[in-house]
């Protein structure tokens, strides 16, 4: 009887389990209404709750990775891709700057401003004036004291924004209600410490409404952190766009068809899509395949072969250039020696390794081509960009350039350094001590990783042996951002350098070269090898405050001289500062080369510095 | 009964013994991990900071903020204070973004992906084994090798063997997200169908790579039953296929009962592939950024949430073993 009992009893329990078990699985498609009801929809009508309609939607994918976290212009680990950056060419479809940079001409454009900018005569302070058109979201103006109010806020919160910038701004003050003042950081001598980095906060950084900002102040008690911890998804804003949905799979903006820019004194009219939808992509393979369908109209994403999309598969795709390298070349990924390493200190040894180095494979191999070759670009320290190009002096360095894949000039380089194989193991020698050397960068960045194999190919071929090594990125950013470097493992270390921005090529020659970098901790800046040379140092403090263009052109070709001539790194391809690939499936008159636009647009992904521009110009495919 | 409170208590003593030790590992294995998962914060912040001073002011500031910098004695104990209140802290990963709203929509995709797809596959796995032991003929010479050769092709393969037939070729599904790109979330039949169409491809990369391991298991243990002396006995005695059959499909579903209630524990780890490959929202995804990202208390709560699911199936399928076979009960108490 009991054996009976409990015999009904397990039966029940598993059938219990398997029933409940079932119904869970044909419930199943009603769970995403459970999970939205935790998300973010700050619109709801009947119409909007459905569909984005195709014809009024962009779609990009690259930009966002990962669910956003916040809306908060005080803080940088929002990872909201699509509204917050505050950098170089800053993102300004929600939040804007009083100016706008262009990376293809070097200039910057009044968004906020009224006409350009102006140094005083001694240069010790900036003015501008706000738009007077330029209103928020919540339609009260935007005034001198919002520009004051955001910079004080910066500093007495210490946000990442007023710690870079304090060293070389002192205040910036409202005159009137439209007036703004900057006052720049002086040195002993009276002079701007750094008059570069003072105009490039202008388009770099955002204003932010002070009414806005009081209140946050006001819920979170003043206290620094909680004030950047904050959500902020009530933030007031002045651009064109703004929050509408969010959630771990997409993230979408909708148009203010209240939006100032529409005055006459700014676009004269409003952007063409109404939604700016990114959705989430787990990788590259996905952002492609979804570009391939037509569910993507920019991405700004590496896409392997990228010619394949239009040339193969016929898609009415297109990158901004029409042949290789297909992007303008803007960053300069690079491969620091680490200087401590035993016989990297020596000249003949660095140079031999960089020119033995075959960056036509890397460029084809990492970058499917789409990067421009060292001899189309021959090396420097500029970015292809023409501005940069003009810089520097092109036949003073020329015989210093290599082009790489030159086994025979670097192995008698080092055999006229005495750098020899004396034992005949197959390995040169640096005072009797065998050269090996270990490359390395993060594991799973496969372009960095297919570079640095290339990297260590071109030992062998000189005699000199090196081994590759990938730590995952939580170790490597701790490793090689705190000198000293371990002893091992780290002779021959990739990292970035700057693209282009206002304050370029300076901020990049300076992340390169500049000893302030060397040897020290929490070094997110640069010269990770620790490098030091005195008159490079002399002339990166000297450039910002230089008006003269030939003394400022001499000053670049002596540096490009001095990195030629020291190798402390070099550049392995050129990258652009974002990848720009349309699908001209929905949308057209996307920024292509010669597309007569003037000023020109940038293909910076239609968000950010004057790319916003793009955004005006789209037009539908059938219309 | 008596026996049987005594086995109860005694595995449920076990159990907490066993969550306190789980916990424990749970706060220190993470941050054994070389590494400083602040630089990492560090790094989305450096963008356009040029003062080196400034850097290491922020650097400091999240330190402090996160406890970094105090002894790992006294973060377990402010850890613990926390996890008593119901607060798992903030993520570094998603600063600041709390490990509670991460796990919270992120755990439904997942659970709604892992749970049918292994229901599905041990119901067709078990189901499979068993025909293909008792009947023979087709089920064996045909649907199981085809089934075995399936379910060995690596979970990835299969995934983009799936998303390149059925949704870049023949275009029947779509290839990535959980729902159409197009649209928000609603209550609408549009939006409800999307999200059925959604799930298909990422269900049945998971379901078609699980069923041979079940089917193989049931087959062996079916057979191993059906040439148990008990079964020829029976037979000699003239009892019927179909009771017989009862009594071996019991003692064969045993261990399977044992392999479900396991793989149920973890399915809270999410099903990384197919969330990878279709871009499907979920946990895996997240709690794998989350360990390359150093990211602590993600993954400490993540990880407490599977070790507790794990141990409370392994310890419900005691009980009720306890209660099916008296066997078991008599064994654990002698």
């Amino acid at each position: 009887m009991r054996k009976k009992f409990l015999f009904f009893l397990s039966i029940l329990i598993i059938s219990g389990v398997i029933l409940a078990a079932c119904q869970t699985a044909t419930e199943t498609e009603e769970v995403p209404t459970d999970v939205t009801s935790e998300e973010t929809v700050s619109e709801s009508s009947e119409e909007d709750a459905g569909t984005l309609p195709r014809d009024e939607t962009l779609y990009f994918n690259g930009q966002q990775w990962g669910t956003v976290v916040c809306w908060n212009p005080y803080s940088s680990n929002c990872n909201n891709a699509m509204a917050l950056a505050q950098q170089d060419n800053a993102r300004v479809p929600m939040f804007e700057t009083p100016y706008l940079y262009n990376m293809l001409d070097g200039k910057m454009y009044p968004l906020l401003a009224d006409g350009d900018y102006e140094w005083d005569d001694g240069m010790t302070q900036i003015t501008f004036k706000i738009n007077p058109a330029a209103h928020w979201s919540d339609g009260t103006p935007v005034t001198a004291d919002d520009v004051a109010y955001t910079w004080a806020s910066h500093v007495k919160y210490n946000t990442q924004f007023g710690a870079a910038n304090k060293d070389y701004i002192d205040t910036i003050e409202a005159l009137d209600a439209s007036t703004v003042v900057v006052k720049a950081v002086l040195g002993d001598d009276g002079k701007t410490i750094n008059p570069l980095l003072v105009q490039a906060y202008l388009s770099s950084n955002y204003v932010i409404q002070k009414a806005w900002t009081q209140k946050l102040e006001e819920r979170t008690g003043e206290d620094p952190a909680a004030l950047m911890a904050d959500t902020a998804e009530d933030a007031v804003y002045s651009g064109p766009y703004h929050l509408f949905f969010s959630d771990d799979t997409k993230v979408v903006l909708v148009r203010d068809d209240n939006y100032w820019g529409q005055d006459s004194s700014m676009w004269g009219k409003l952007p063409v899509p109404k939604y700016l939808a990114h959705v989430i992509y787990k990788d590259n393979a996905a952002g492609t395949t979804a570009l391939q369908a037509g569910e993507v109209d920019v991405s700004q994403q590496f896409n392997s072969n990228v010619q394949d999309l239009w040339l193969k598969d016929n898609l009415p795709i297109s990158t901004y250039l029409e042949d290789a390298p297909y992007n303008i070349g803007a960053s300069l990924p690079t491969a620091y020696f680490n200087m401590d390493s035993y016989g990297l200190d020596q000249v003949a040894i660095r140079k031999a390794i960089a020119m033995a180095v075959d960056y036509d494979t890397i460029i084809s191999n990492a970058m499917t081509n789409q990067s421009a070759t060292f001899t189309q670009v021959p090396r420097s320290l500029m970015n292809p960009t023409p501005g940069e190009q003009a810089l520097f002096d092109h036949d003073a360095v020329a015989d210093l350039q290599w082009a790489g894949n030159d086994i025979e000039g670097a192995n008698a380089l080092l055999d006229e350094a005495g750098i020899v194989d004396a034992d005949g193991d197959g390995w040169r020698e640096y005072d009797g001590v065998n050269l090996h050397y270990a490359a390395t960068c993060p594991n799973g960045w496969s372009d960095w990783q297919a570079a640095i194999e290339v990297v260590a190919a071109a030992g062998s071929k000189i005699g000199i042996d090196i081994t590759t090594s990938y730590p995952e990125w939580s170790v490597y950013q701790t490793v090689v951002t705190n000198w000293p470097l371990p002893e091992t493992g780290y002779d021959i270390l990739m990292m970035w350098s700057d693209g282009a921005g206002p304050t370029q090529p300076w901020g990049r020659i300076r992340h390169l070269i500049s000893g302030e970098f060397a040897e020290t901790t929490n070094n997110w800046n640069g010269n990770w090898g620790g490098y030091a040379n005195a008159e490079a140092d002399e002339l990166i403090q000297a450039i910002p405050t230089m008006t003269d263009e030939a003394d400022l052109k001499e000053a670049y070709t002596r540096l490009v001289e001095i990195y030629l001539t020291e190798v402390p790194s070099f550049t392995l391809m050129y990258r652009p500062q974002a990848f720009h690939t349309v699908n001209e499936s929905v949308w057209t008159n996307f920024p292509h080369q010669g597309d007569g636009t003037n000023p020109l647009v940038p293909p910076l992904d239609l968000t950010d510095g004057w790319s916003i521009a793009g955004l005006y110009n789209l037009t539908l495919v059938n219309e | 009964m008596k026996g049987y409170r005594k086995f109860f208590l005694n595995k449920f003593f076990w159990l907490l013994i066993t969550i306190v030790f789980a916990f424990i590992l749970n706060f220190i294995l993470p941050r054994l991990m070389p590494g400083d998962p602040v630089a990492a914060i560090i790094a989305r912040v450096a963008q356009g900071m040029s003062s080196s001073t400034g850097m290491k002011d922020v650097y400091e500031q999240y330190t402090k903020l996160f406890g970094t910098d105090k002894t790992i004695i006294e973060q377990f104990f402010i850890y613990v204070k926390n996890v008593i209140h119901g607060n798992f802290g903030l993520s570094f990963s998603q600063y600041p973004r709390p490990v509670s709203d991460i796990i919270h929509s992120a755990i439904m995709w997942t659970v709604c992906l892992q749970f049918p797809a292994i229901l599905v596959s041990w119901i067709l796995g078990n189901l499979l084994g068993a025909l293909a032991a008792y009947i023979k003929k087709g089920f064996d010479k045909v649907l199981m090798p085809i089934s075995i050769f399936i379910s060995n092709i690596p979970a990835f393969g299969m995934a983009i063997i799936l998303l390149v037939i059925f949704g870049v070729e023949l275009k029947w599904f779509p290839t990535s997200g959980g729902y159409g790109f197009d649209l928000i979330p609603n209550m609408s039949l549009k939006f409800i169908w999307s999200v059925i169409v959604h799930y298909q491809l990422p269900f049945w990369s998971i379901v078609l790579t699980a069923i041979g391991g079940q089917a193989i298991g049931m087959r062996s243990m079916s057979i191993y039953e059906l040439n148990a002396d008990y079964v020829k006995y029976s037979r000699f005695m003239g009892i019927k296929d179909k009771t017989i059959v009862k009594y071996v499909f019991r003692n064969a579903m045993l261990p399977q009962i044992t392999g479900l209630a396991l793989s149920l524990g973890t399915m809270v780890g999410g099903a990384l592939v197919a969330e990878i490959i279709f871009s499907y929202p979920g946990l895996g995804y997240t709690l794998l950024n989350g360990i390359m990202g150093q990211d602590y208390p993600l993954i400490s709560a993540v990880t407490m949430i599977i070790t507790i699911m794990v141990v409370m199936a392994n310890f419900l399928i005691e009980i009720i073993y306890g209660l099916i076979d008296p066997r078991i009960r008599a064994a654990q108490l002698e």
